[in-house]
């Protein structure tokens, strides 16, 4: 068996040059909205709630459509290499942006108003504003997310690779002939190319790390216009992990400040505002429902609408998979809440385990999860269980939040707390119910967000993965709605795949608003620790 | 006040006059790289009973790692401390520290906090402890405010439940690590005044106080013994005694020499 080196390397480079314009593109778009949205009140209103959308729903169920938009319609001039790439690198796009927009924003918003009054004092044009103070001042920031967003980003250009290769079965192949998810999908599991290809990819993760994200951060730091706390023991992932955690924190409260009301009548007013939304999606589906079933009983064929039978019983089999979902991400996630939160604190309250395991995790952390499926399914304790699979496919992409945001906030927590237990020599048992655990909680909260909305994405992959369109699926659970949607791709079944992605944003979204969001403002009103 | 009586078991153990914290020869080096960083270079000092000693010194010198030191939390490299007849070799019950921003527990009442303190206590049961905590709180003039969380307390208020979590215990030395310098002048003003009378009296166990600042005036006005640092590494420079009758005068013209006295060894 001969290496092939070039066709890995190929894939590597492949995919890195989309994630490298997905940033460029999530860069820019996040400095236009982000700018736009901190300077101007009534651009807050709008684009901030949607911000706050976009970043929970599922993305990646709506590759399919980005595909079909782009690449699919029937004579569109992007029906070709440039368009289905131009598909991938908008998903990847979709994905990474938001964050680094909240970012762009909060630096924004943060600057102190000495600097805005010299600048109206000198009489700068709104381009010499943007260029020599938000932009410079967004850049610390802008860094940071950067290196969220650009492991996020893998997760999806692999997934959207792979569902890109997937949709060949459906009619003509899609040309997108490299990329590590083509890779992960082409090469048979278990071979020595295949192996080249994870290695590859961790060697490309562990140089675009150092040289590039690293270089970046530090870079970046020169823009610092505002002195922050500095940690004792500082390190790239320390820091941006903490910025995660006070990102979501400030998110809610500075907006509060910007506004000029009290921090409490904001987080109402912006739960109102979110509900308002979240009631419109839900509106716009029931329209959506609604119009297909009723232009068919007219008799007005808008080129092969459903009945509305069909609507309604497609609508009840997707139901019960997303129920199965459902249950399937919250049992997977209870499963990483017993291993992650423990874990993240005991790793950050020891120094030098912190040092020692705190890179590794970052490595093993950044290589996607659907890359690795084909390997998983051949783990011999998993005994072939599909359930098994993708139980495991889905801890390995959000296990990492948890662990991450725990430690970042038992880390950002005073040396003096950490020390509390020692001084008053309380006893493991007292210092952990008393001090570590609801210490970490506000980085919990806002790592089991991440994780769940990451659970769902995961979904698509792990429950139901058939890249070369064979007759017996490499893995399948028995029910799901990330299986309903995988095969409604597959088989461009547009009506399913229309119902199951709307009823799994409806969950996602309204079940954010209800629990999420109420869970995330009492625990940051007590949990978080000011003194 | 019926907590009184167990709060104040250990004074009666020792005798005017006698040391109750000794600091011997205490060297402290980083280690950093390669080379040993000296923070602490053979550092000595006594509190006898009843005495408020002060450390002061330029800032960053290491006046908080030398508190730490002497609560048992950092380990010197060389040196030793004891207390009474016995050393010092981690934390112990019968030293506890007041710190600057407070260190309350935002998730847990008052009276919680307090009792957090007072977890290690095996030979207590829950409701001794429960009265220890309440009494504690009283004596610090908290009455009251036992179910109020942190977060809805004022800066003078939130550093009282530390002074109660630190008393309830009964230790014997109290370690002040600028306990003063997060509160706006006015609290600190009022709490500064109290604080002597209420841990130097027969009210609590405490037997000796160690009190790190570097506002001199607050040194003049409250210690018995003035301990000056250098600048890093940091060793002793001056050693005052402040005979300054009490209550003291802060606008009286001897009051401000013992200040210049002080500025003098800092500069």
């Amino acid at each position: 068996m001969t290496l092939d080196f070039g066709l890995v390397a190929l894939d590597i480079i492949s995919s890195w040059i989309r994630m490298i314009l997905a940033l460029v593109l999530s860069i820019l778009f996040a400095l236009a909205v982000g700018i736009w949205a901190a300077r101007s009140k009534r651009a807050e209103a709008v684009i901030l709630p949607l911000l706050d959308i976009f970043q929970s729903i599922p993305i990646l169920a709506f590759f399919p459509f980005v595909i079909f938009a782009i690449y699919g319609l029937p004579g569109s001039v992007l029906h070709n290499f440039v368009g289905a790439n131009l598909a991938v690198i908008i998903l990847i796009f979709t994905s990474m942006s938001w964050n680094i927009a909240f970012g762009v924003y909060e630096a924004v918003k943060a600057i102190p108003q000495d600097y805005i009054d010299l600048l109206s004092v000198t009489q700068a044009s709104s381009w010499q504003r943007i260029r020599s103070l938000y932009i410079p001042a967004s850049m610390s920031r802008v860094a940071y997310n950067t290196q969220i967003s650009w492991a996020v980003g893998l997760f999806f250009l692999a997934a959207s690779e792979i569902i890109s290769e997937g949709q060949g079965g459906a009619g003509e192949q899609i040309p997108i002939p490299y990329g590590i998810g083509v890779g992960a999908a082409a090469f048979p599991p278990a071979s020595a190319d295949y192996a080249l290809l994870i290695a590859g990819i961790v060697v490309a993760v562990v140089i675009w790390r150092y040289l590039f994200l690293r270089a970046f951060a530090l870079w970046s730091e020169k823009f610092k216009m505002m002195e922050e706390p500095r940690d004792v023991h500082r390190d790239p992932i320390t820091r941006f992990y903490s910025y995660v955690n006070h990102r979501a924190v400030s998110k809610l409260f500075l907006i509060a400040h910007g506004m000029g009301v009290s921090r409490f009548t904001s987080t109402i007013t912006r739960f109102r505002r979110g509900l308002k939304y979240a009631v419109l999606i839900f509106l716009l589906l029931i329209a959506l429902l609604l119009l297909s079933a009723l232009s068919h009983a007219g008799g007005v064929n808008l080129g092969g609408l459903p009945s509305w039978s069909e609507v309604v019983t497609d609508e009840l089999g997707i139901l019960y998979a997303l129920g199965v979902s459902f249950v399937r991400v919250w049992y997977v996630y209870a499963i990483c809440v017993a291993i992650g939160l423990p874990l993240g604190i005991a790793i950050s309250l020891n120094f030098k385990l912190y040092d020692a395991v705190s890179p590794v995790l970052e490595v093993i952390s950044s290589v996607p999860a659907p890359i690795l499926l084909p390997v998983i399914v051949l783990i011999p304790v998993l005994g072939g269980s599909s359930e098994a699979v993708a139980a495991l496919v889905i801890m390995l992409a959000i296990i990492w939040y948890i662990i991450f945001n725990v430690m970042a906030g038992v880390r950002t927590l005073p040396a003096d707390l950490k020390d509390l237990p020692n001084v008053y020599r309380t006893g493991r048992l007292a210092a952990w119910r008393n001090v570590y655990l609801p210490g970490a909680l506000t980085g919990f909260v806002t790592g089991s967000i991440t994780a769940i909305g990451g659970a769902w994405n995961a979904l698509i992959i792990a429950e139901y993965f058939n890249p070369l369109g064979s007759s017996v699926p490499l893995t399948e659970v028995g029910s799901g709605i990330g299986k309903a949607i995988a095969i409604a791709t597959n088989s461009a079944d547009y009506l399913t795949l229309t119902l199951a992605v709307a009823s799994m944003t409806a969950l996602i979204v309204g079940f954010n608003l209800v629990v999420w969001r109420r869970l995330y403002n009492r625990v940051t009103k007590r949990y978080t620790y000011n003194r | 006040m019926k907590g009184k009586t167990a709060l104040s078991e250990r004074q009666v153990e020792v005798a005017a006059g006698t040391v109750v914290v000794t600091v011997d020869h205490v060297n402290l080096d980083y280690h950093k790289e390669k080379e040993p960083l000296p923070v602490l270079t053979d550092v000595s000092l006594t509190a006898v009973k009843d005495q408020l000693v002060a450390i002061t010194g330029p800032s960053g010198c290491g006046k908080s790692t030398l508190l730490r030191i002497i609560s048992g939390l950092v380990k010197p490299t060389s040196g030793r401390v004891r207390v009474l007849d016995s050393e010092v070799k981690g934390p112990r019950d019968d030293i506890s520290i007041v710190f600057q921003n407070f260190v309350l527990l935002p998730w847990r009442t008052a009276l919680e906090n307090v009792l957090f303190g007072l977890s290690s206590r095996k030979d207590l049961t829950d409701e001794q402890k429960n009265r220890k905590a309440e009494s504690a709180l009283e004596i610090a003039g908290l009455q009251g405010f036992e179910s109020v969380y942190p977060g809805e307390l004022s800066g003078g208020m939130k550093q009282r439940v530390g002074v109660a979590r630190a008393l309830a215990g009964d230790p014997r030395v109290m370690l002040l690590d600028e306990p003063f310098s997060s509160l706006d002048d006015l609290t600190a003003e009022r709490l500064r005044r109290e604080m002597h009378t209420l841990l130097i009296s027969p009210q609590t166990s405490v037997q000796s106080v160690i009190l790190v600042s570097h506002n001199v005036e607050e040194i003049i006005e409250l210690a018995d013994k003035v301990i000056v640092l250098s600048s890093r590494p940091a060793h002793v420079v001056g050693e005052l005694k402040v005979d300054l009758p009490r209550p003291r005068n802060k606008k009286s013209d001897e009051f401000f020499q013992w200040v210049d006295r002080v500025y003098s060894l800092l500069s």
